[in-house]
C-alpha cells in the first residue's frame, strides 16, 4: 500500500491499492461507525424522534397486552379442563364382576387420576333419595338406571388425550356411552382461538402502521439531507453506502420503540396483576398473572427492529434513487 | 493513451415548449494522461454539462464518452460510484458539509472507499498539508474564509489520489491573488501525474498561465490556437 504523502507520491497510480482484507475490515468498521453514529444522533436529539418512538411503542403495546392477556387465559383454561370429569355409562345388565374388572382396567390407563364405580342399584338409591320419587320408582318393573364409572382425569392432562381416552372407552363392548363434560371448555377454546385471530389481525394492522410511521420519518430525514446525499454520491458513494445510515436509523427506531413498549407492558402488568390475584383469591384460585416471558420480550424487540428496518427500506427505496447529483 | 475522450458528443435538454435545447453539439476532444487544460466559454456555453458528462451526472444524447479508457455509455449504474472515485471534483460553491469538521469533510471520500481510519487520517493530513491547511482539521468549514473553504474542497477532491481532477469555476468567488494561488495548487497536482481540467472564465489568469485551452461557444468546442507550449502534452495528445 502506498504510504507516501500526497505531495511527493505519484497521485494517479496509488489510488486503488487497498487490499481485500483491509476493505472487509473497513466495511465492518464502517457498519459499526454508522450504527453508533445514527444511534447517537437519535439519542442526542430525543425530542425529534420521541413522537415516532411513542407511536411505535403504543402500536406494539396494544397487541402485546392483548397477547399477554390471551396467554394467561389459555393457561387458565388448561387448568379448567382437568376439572372436567367423565361419566362412563355401562351396558344395561352388565354383571357386577365385569363392571369391577372394567374399573380396574380404567384405573391402570394413562391420564386417569381416580375412578369410582356406582352400581345400578346404588344409582337408583341415590336417585330415590334426591328426587323424592320413591313410591313412583317402585312401580317400575326393573331398574332403568345403568351402572356408571366416574373417571377423574389427571390434573393438567392435555385435552386431546382426555378426549382420546373417552373415545377408546366408547368402543369397549361393556360401555354403552361416555359423557365428557367439556362442551363449555370447547366453547372457551373456540373463543380464545377467535380472540387470538383478532389479535393477529390487529397486530398486522398496527405493524403496517409502524412501517408507515418509520417510513415517513425516514422520508423527512432524507428530505432534510438531500445536499449531503448529493455530495457523498459525487465523491463515489454507492447506493448501499447512502442507504446504510437510514436503515440503521430505522432499526434503532424499532429497538427504542420496542423497549418502550416492553416497559409499558411491564408497568401494565404491575398495575393489573395485584387486582387480578385478589379476584382469583375470591374464587378460591391460586392464579397469578404471568408477565411477558423473556422469549416473548425478545420476539417483541426483534419484531420491532424488523418493522423499523422494513419501514426505512421502503422509504429509502422510494426516495433515495430520485436524489442524483 | 488518453484520460478523457469525447467522440461526437451531443447533449440535448428537453425544454417544455419548443422541444429541446442543445447544450453540446458534436463535441470531439481528448485529454492525454497527465495533461493540464483549461475549459473556457461564456456562461451557458456548456462547460458544466461537459464536466457532468465525465462524472456520469449526465448522459450524452449522442456520441461516446471515454474516461480512463472505459466507455461511459455502456457503464452500469452500479459502476458509476467507482468511476467517481477515480475523479476528484472541485466546485465553485465547494459543496462542503457544514454539519461536520474540515477533517470529516476531507475524509469522506476515503471512508466511502473503505480506508482504515488510521490510514485515512494520515491521508487527510497529507491532503490538508498540500493545500496549506494543516492544523485546520477540527474547525468547522463555516468558520473559514472563501479561499480556505475552496482549498478544503480541493483537499477533498485530491485526498483519494484521483487520476482526473475536474474543477468547475474554482476561483469564481475569489480575488485575483487567491485565484492564482489556487491555480498553482492545481499545477502542483498535475506535476505529480494527475490529469487536470479546469472550467473557468477568468481569461486574464489563463493568459498568464499558458497551457492548453478548450473553448466552448454555444455548445461547440474549439481549440484555442495561441497556446503556449506546456510541459504535459499538446492539442492532440502525444
Amino acid at each position: 500500500m502506498a504510504s507516501k504523502p500526497l505531495k511527493t507520491s505519484n497521485a494517479g497510480a496509488s489510488a486503488h491499492n487497498i487490499s481485500i482484507k483491509d476493505r472487509l475490515s473497513g466495511w465492518g468498521q464502517q457498519h459499526q461507525l454508522v450504527a453508533v453514529e445514527t444511534l447517537m444522533k437519535l439519542l442526542t436529539k430525543p425530542l425529534g424522534s420521541a413522537m415516532t418512538w411513542l407511536v411505535i411503542a403504543i402500536s406494539l403495546t396494544l397487541p402485546g397486552a392483548m397477547w399477554m392477556t390471551l396467554d394467561n387465559l389459555s393457561q387458565l383454561s388448561n387448568r379448567f379442563q382437568a376439572s372436567g370429569s367423565m361419566n362412563v355409562y355401562l351396558q344395561p345388565g352388565l354383571n357386577e364382576n365385569d363392571a369391577q374388572a372394567l374399573l380396574r382396567e380404567i384405573r391402570t390407563r394413562d391420564h386417569v387420576a381416580a375412578a369410582s364405580y356406582i352400581s345400578a342399584t346404588q344409582a337408583l338409591a341415590e336417585f330415590r333419595d334426591s328426587s323424592g320419587l320413591g313410591d313412583a320408582l317402585d312401580l317400575l318393573p326393573e331398574n332403568p338406571l345403568p351402572g356408571v364409572i366416574v373417571v377423574e382425569p389427571d390434573l393438567g392432562a392435555p385435552q386431546n388425550d382426555v378426549k382420546g381416552l373417552a373415545d377408546t372407552l366408547k368402543t369397549d363392548g361393556r360401555v354403552d356411552d361416555v359423557e365428557l363434560d367439556a362442551a363449555w371448555l370447547d366453547r372457551l377454546h373456540a373463543l380464545l382461538a377467535l380472540s387470538e385471530r383478532i389479535v393477529w389481525v390487529l397486530g398486522a394492522l398496527l405493524a403496517l402502521a409502524i412501517v408507515l410511521v418509520v417510513g415517513n420519518t425516514i422520508r423527512l430525514s432524507i428530505a432534510s439531507r438531500v445536499d449531503e446525499i448529493r455530495v457523498i454520491k459525487l465523491v463515489g458513494a454507492t447506493n448501499a453506502w447512502v442507504r446504510r445510515p437510514f436503515l440503521y436509523t430505522g432499526l434503532w427506531f424499532g429497538l427504542v420503540g420496542g423497549l418502550l413498549s416492553w416497559v409499558l407492558l411491564v408497568v401494565g402488568w404491575l398495575l393489573v396483576s395485584g387486582p387480578v390475584e385478589d379476584l382469583a383469591r375470591l374464587y378460591g384460585s391460586e392464579f397469578e398473572l404471568q408477565p411477558l416471558g423473556a422469549g416473548a420480550a425478545l420476539v417483541l424487540l426483534l419484531g420491532a427492529m424488523l418493522l423499523g428496518w422494513i419501514g426505512s427500506w421502503w422509504s429509502v427505496f422510494r426516495h433515495l434513487h430520485q436524489i442524483e447529483p | 493513451m488518453s484520460m478523457v475522450r469525447f467522440e461526437g458528443v451531443t447533449k440535448r435538454y428537453s425544454d417544455g415548449r419548443s422541444g429541446s435545447k442543445e447544450a453540446l453539439s458534436q463535441v470531439d476532444f481528448e485529454l492525454a494522461k497527465g495533461e493540464f487544460a483549461f475549459l473556457t466559454g461564456h456562461s451557458g456555453a456548456g462547460k458544466s454539462t461537459l464536466l457532468k458528462l465525465m462524472m456520469q451526472m449526465e448522459r450524452p444524447s449522442k456520441g461516446q464518452v471515454y474516461v480512463d479508457g472505459v466507455s461511459l455509455n455502456t457503464m452500469k449504474a452500479s459502476q458509476v460510484p467507482y468511476l467517481r472515485r477515480k475523479i476528484g471534483v472541485v466546485f465553485q460553491n465547494h459543496q462542503l458539509l457544514f454539519d461536520r469538521t474540515v477533517f470529516d469533510n476531507v475524509a469522506l471520500p476515503l471512508l466511502i472507499a473503505g480506508y482504515q481510519p488510521a490510514e485515512a487520517a494520515r491521508r487527510v493530513r497529507a491532503a490538508l498539508d498540500s493545500v496549506g491547511l494543516l492544523g485546520f482539521e477540527h474547525r468547522n468549514p463555516i468558520e473559514l474564509s472563501g479561499g480556505e473553504q475552496q482549498r478544503v474542497g480541493i483537499a477533498r477532491a485530491v485526498v483519494n489520489k484521483p487520476k482526473l481532477l475536474l474543477a468547475d469555476e474554482p476561483t469564481g468567488n475569489l480575488d485575483p491573488e487567491l485565484s492564482e494561488e489556487i491555480m498553482n495548487l492545481f499545477l502542483r497536482f498535475q506535476q505529480v501525474g494527475v490529469t487536470v481540467l479546469i472550467a473557468t472564465h477568468d481569461i486574464a489568469l489563463i493568459e498568464r498561465m499558458g497551457h492548453r485551452r478548450l473553448v466552448l461557444d454555444h455548445g461547440r468546442l474549439y481549440e484555442h490556437s495561441t497556446q503556449h507550449a506546456s510541459s504535459a502534452g499538446d492539442d492532440h495528445g502525444l
